[in-house]
């Protein structure tokens, strides 16, 4: 992933279907001296075309837009701008759209009503290839898996993983590759992949973002 | 939005329309009532007349053959005695020539005098059979009988003065007075007795005769009789059947009203149904989109005042931004429950099984009870009919748990097999007699299943949960997608 250096400013593409919110949104960037907002979007479609126009580094995007969805838009943003990193604006806390948006690739999903307070913390972690969560959205994943293990009585299948497991899955989940983490736990690349397939097996997760979300369900990062 | 509720409003006229149109038809009922009575009397007394009519007949029928039997048979039996009585008389004739001529040509007086007692006893039973046969006279054998009881009676004043005669007189003349008076006198009786005879077998014939007339008369009666019933019997027959014919048209007329009405009602229903979806539809993303972006709008124009202020501001001009903050905050959290209230939006967006998956996270988090949904679906994108069924079935069914049941877990189930969707939601409360209770969320269920042409069933027993059964019928052209994935919970914690 390409960082961004110390005197290139961090490119934002922002898409909100409502003007107010792009103005406020708008506003409360400029206010960063290291934020540029290149392109702006009032739809699904012209986010798309505005993302492969400029390539920008970050796309922050309105789930509901007309046209085309944000989730939509995520999968079609980073089919022509794959370095983009893109964080959804939701009115939902719910898992089920979170899910939906890590599964189309999203790095960041934010709670609009709190989105003020946190989407320059979101940006400046998405442009570091780490995800990033609405604290709310957190912490309610967080109490609806205590929540499920309590009633239903169950074992905690996290507890069947390893130290090493348990590392490579934070690792993981805070969105480093398989490479960075055979150099950073100085493993083979292979033992990492074994690993990795050991552990997805024992939590029963069948994709990356489903990994992702296990680990903010179950507090691993947030 | 406002063109729905017009729509609303038409619906409502409709109904009404239909109330009125029930109203009618039920004063159509009392004319019906009085065509009933009308056919009963008419049928009572049309079959009442036509049996009556049928026994009147047999009685007579039965009584012309008895009569019948009975005058034959007294016929016979007077043609019979008359017969035997002439016959008699006939023998004793001849009988008492013989004893005549004997009595004449016996020399001897001893023997002379046994034939004239053994003729004196012939005279008297001849006399005998005549007094029998004169009391079976009719009027007409009354002048043969006098002519034959005349000859008789000269007959034996001839012979009278022969009994006097001594043996030479007897000797003497008594050849002569066989030929010239016994003889002669005995050959008229003897045809005498003849024509009685004859006479007797005529007035058999006519006897015979009468009682042919007589079942002629019978048989004409029996054949009046016979119109008579079958044309009452078919006017009967006739009038019942187009009485029959015409409640039958009427009741077939009732039917179609019966079932045009219940397809009405139900197409009412439906539409009502999809109405308030619509509605709520509508309401939901009026008020997420429109007011909850507005909404975010100010919370985001706030944090830039704020920030705008900066150190410039005293204290109380920064704590009331804060407080409009905080009440924006909590406006957008009640509008945006409403809005999810109304219609999650995770239906349109997402799709079935997340919903479901969402509104099973809510309702543990509400309630005491834990739900889980589990799910064997080939698509989310279930037209959506489908989907806004299935989710308010299930709304409705946890609805009902938390309420009634006291339930610790429900499961919900939702398949897809060829040709069918089904979906269980099975809990461990204390259950329900389903024939005491019946909750207008059942209800409810069963009106939005019956809708899609759907069948749902309620298993329960006291003590023992409840589960319910839905089973929608489902044709897969129908689903978007065919991606056949067979989606557990994503997160299985276990």
């Amino acid at each position: 992933m390409e960082t961004p250096t110390r005197d290139r400013k961090i490119r934002i593409l922002l898409a909100d279907d409502h003007t107010v919110v792009r103005r406020g949104l708008r506003l409360l960037l400029e206010g960063q001296p290291e934020f540029s907002v290149v392109a702006e979007a009032a739809d699904g479609k012209q986010a798309v075309d505005a993302g492969e126009a400029s390539k920008p580094d970050v796309v922050v995007l309105d789930i509901a837009m007309p046209n085309l969805n944000g989730i939509e838009a995520t999968q079609r943003i980073l089919s022509v701008a794959p370095n983009t990193s893109i964080v959804i604006l939701s009115m939902h806390a719910d898992e089920g759209y979170v899910l939906r948006a890590l599964k189309a690739g999203a790095k960041g999903y934010l709670l609009k009503d709190s989105a003020e307070g946190d989407l320059i913390e979101a940006i400046k972690s998405v442009t570091r290839g780490k995800t990033f969560f609405s604290p709310e959205i957190t912490k309610m994943l967080a109490e609806d898996y205590v929540r499920e293990i309590r009633a239903r009585g169950i074992e905690d299948s996290y507890e069947l993983l390893t130290p090493r497991e348990r590392e490579i899955l934070q690792l993981l989940a805070e969105g480093k590759s398989n490479k960075d983490i055979a150099t950073l736990l100085n493993l083979s690349l292979y033992t990492v992949e074994t690993h990795r397939r050991n552990l997805q097996d024992k939590l029963n997760l069948h994709s990356f973002a489903e990994l992702i979300l296990y680990a903010v369900r179950k507090g691993v990062i947030s | 939005m406002s063109s729905s509720v017009f729509s609303l409003a038409t619906q409502s006229a409709t109904l009404k329309t239909g109330i009125l149109q029930d109203i009618h038809s039920t004063s159509g009922g009392r004319g019906h009532e009085r065509l009933l009575l009308g056919s009963r009397v008419a049928l009572a007394v049309g079959f009442g007349s036509l049996l009556i009519i049928m026994a009147l007949a047999g009685l007579d029928a039965l009584r012309v053959l008895q009569n019948f039997r009975t005058s034959e048979a007294a016929i016979r039996r007077q043609f019979l005695f008359r017969n035997h009585v002439l016959n008699d008389i006939r023998s004793q004739i001849y009988l008492s020539g013989t004893y005549v001529r004997d009595y004449l040509l016996e020399p001897e007086s001893e023997r002379a005098d046994a034939y004239r007692a053994s003729l004196q006893q012939v005279r008297r039973q001849m006399d005998a059979a005549l007094e029998s046969y004169a009391g079976q006279l009719n009027p007409e054998e009354g002048l043969h009988y006098k002519a034959l009881k005349t000859e008789l009676g000269q007959y034996w004043d001839i012979l009278d003065p022969i009994f006097k005669w001594n043996a030479a007189e007897r000797r003497k003349s008594g050849y002569d007075f066989l030929r010239d008076e016994v003889f002669p006198r005995r050959q008229n009786m003897l045809a005498l007795a003849d024509r009685a005879a004859a006479l007797n077998e005529q007035q058999l014939n006519a006897a015979n005769d009468q009682v042919v007339g007589l079942l002629a008369e019978f048989e004409t009666r029996v054949g009046v009789t016979l119109v008579v019933a079958l044309a009452l019997g078919l006017g009967m027959a006739a009038f019942s059947m187009r009485r029959i014919l015409r409640l039958e048209d009427q009741a077939h007329a009732q039917y179609l009203e019966v079932a045009e009405a219940r397809g009405q009602l139900k197409d009412l229903s439906t539409r009502l149904v999809q109405a308030q979806e619509t509605e709520r539809r509508a309401l939901s993303r009026e008020l997420h989109d429109e007011v909850g972006q507005s909404l975010s709008a100010v919370l985001i124009e706030l944090r830039n005042l704020s920030s705008g202020l900066g150190a410039r501001a005293d204290e109380q001009t920064r704590s009331q931004v804060e407080v409009i903050k905080g009440l924006v905050e909590s406006t957008v959290r009640v509008v945006r429950n409403m809005a999810l209230l109304l219609r999650p939006s995770m239906l349109d967006d997402l799709g079935l099984v997340p919903a479901l998956r969402w509104q099973a996270r809510e309702v543990s988090k509400r309630t005491s009870m834990d739900v889980s949904v589990a799910a064997e679906t080939h698509s989310d994108d279930y037209p959506d009919a489908y989907k806004t069924c299935i989710y308010r079935v299930v709304q409705e069914a946890l609805n009902n748990c938390s309420r009634h049941s006291q339930a610790n877990t429900v499961r919900v189930r939702v398949q897809e097999e060829p040709g069918r969707l089904t979906l269980s939601v099975q809990d461990d409360g204390k259950g329900f007699d389903f024939k005491e209770n019946r909750g207008m969320g059942l209800l409810g269920i069963q009106e939005r299943v019956a809708s899609l042409g759907g069948a749902c069933q309620v298993h329960s027993v006291p003590g023992g949960g409840t589960l319910l059964n839905v089973e929608l019928p489902f044709r897969k052209g129908e689903t978007n997608g065919n991606t056949n994935t067979r989606q557990e919970d994503p997160y299985p914690v276990g």
